[in-house]
């Protein structure tokens, strides 16, 4: 049996979004263990005081890096067959700094904002209103940025091809980074103290 | 338990087995796996044995009218002769860039091509790659039109070919084709122009009285 699934044909489209809802009540219900659904601990992490969202996601990211890379290399998985986002580098550099300022300013991203509705939380269900409202305001004006959407194409792209080093040194890399980042991120929090600023929601 | 290993805290254990697993990565290779790959010969050629890798073009012709939506139409041949004539359905993919085609392991794939030598070729890539559904129309373009748009009446036909000849008329028809009820003149099949496109592409003019070249394919 070999990976991905869905495209090897284990399952069809029906299925896959059983499994879709599978995983994402998964992943809603461990964000949400995290501390993920609080907006003030998720704003922390860019005041240095909790940096508990960097380290998961970075956990993350390697646990998947990693997986995916040996059940490649053993031949399980076929990772010309997973899906990559074409990369547009302007739009997508000026996108990923709209979302960093949302976040900033709302405590959430898409994802952990569904988490915190889900539990009742009203900055949650506003933050939530307020993404459809953005998608509503996005489709509308599409015809106006669809130039710049489409801007900047570089194909579907990774690291490894883009620097033309091999995938396990970048697997390498990247290990040791988020070893770096978790040890700075260690002593960021002794240094400037674990702690929420106002009262907790 | 006096193992160095044990007395790390469990935050370190796992940053070490991560730091581990990139190190060997380092020297594992390449997660591609490439264009290369490990066929079966046996298993292939039994296939090709059996010749349960052929779709004729009755078959292709019934699951087009029934409007079957299970299977996917690969035209290999070039642009301009996609152009010109293709089987309605058909999506144009060119040899080369089969490889980049998306498609899924499972889907039901039809190649054809002028002959069969291309689709005979592309089958066996495709197969090789581990699609597990790929046909082939058996005979190409060229039986497609001698069977399909030009359909003919054999000399000296019995009852039981007349019957299936008097159902070819209809299916040619739906395709835009003329069944050739003189049976005599071979030739004036092969000069017929093929059916226009019902694609609203600006290019798909008939080719007028071209004689059909017999190439590789």
């Amino acid at each position: 049996m070999n990976a991905p699934f869905y495209k090897y044909g284990l399952f069809g489209d029906d299925v896959s979004l059983v499994v879709a809802f599978i995983i994402g009540i998964g992943f809603g219900f461990f964000l949400e263990r995290g501390g993920f659904g609080n907006g003030r601990k998720l704003a922390a992490q860019f005041y240095f005081n909790d940096l508990t969202v960097f380290k998961v996601m970075f956990t993350a990211i390697i646990t998947a890096m990693i997986g995916i890379y040996y059940l490649s290399v053993i031949g399980w998985m076929d990772l010309s067959l997973v899906y990559l986002n074409p990369t547009y580098i302007v739009p997508q550099t000026i996108g990923g700094l709209l979302l960093g300022f949302g976040f900033v300013i709302g405590g959430y991203c898409p994802g952990t904002s569904c988490v915190s509705a889900a539990t009742g939380k009203i900055d949650g269900m506003v933050y939530l209103l307020g993404i459809v409202f953005g998608i509503f305001i996005f489709g509308e004006i599409f015809p106006l940025v669809s130039n710049f959407y489409n801007s900047t194409p570089m194909g579907q792209i990774t690291l490894s091809q883009l620097f033309n080093i091999p995938y396990g040194i970048l697997v390498f890399a990247v290990v040791l980074m988020a070893i770096g980042g978790f040890a700075a991120s260690e002593w960021a929090e002794k240094k400037l103290g674990n702690k929420i600023v106002g009262p907790e929601l | 338990m006096n193992n160095p290993f044990s007395k790390l805290s469990m935050n370190k254990k796992l940053a070490l087995i991560a730091f581990i697993l990139g190190l060997v990565a380092v020297f594992a290779g390449n997660p591609y796996r490439g264009n290369s790959v490990t066929i079966d010969t046996k298993d292939l050629a039994l296939i090709v044995d059996k010749t349960v890798d052929h779709v004729s073009p009755e078959e292709l012709a019934d699951w087009i009218i029934q409007g079957k939506v299970d299977f996917k139409l690969l035209d290999l041949r070039a642009e301009k002769e996609f152009n010109e004539y293709h089987i309605p359905v058909a999506e144009l993919v060119p040899l080369a860039e089969l490889n980049e085609h998306p498609l899924l392991r499972n889907e039901k794939v039809v190649l054809y091509s002028e002959g069969g030598i291309h689709s005979a070729q592309a089958w066996m890539l495709l197969r090789a790659k581990g699609y597990k559904a790929v046909y082939m129309l058996f005979g190409g373009l060229e039986e497609w039109t001698d069977k399909i748009l030009f359909p003919k009446i054999p000399q000296n036909a019995t009852q039981e070919q007349l019957a299936t000849f008097k159902k070819m008329k209809e299916v040619s028809k739906f395709f835009g084709g003329s069944p050739q009820t003189d049976t005599g003149k071979q030739e004036v099949a092969s000069t017929k122009p093929m059916p226009k496109l019902e694609m609203p592409s600006g290019t798909s003019a008939p080719t007028a009285g071209k004689k059909k070249k017999k190439e590789g394919c």
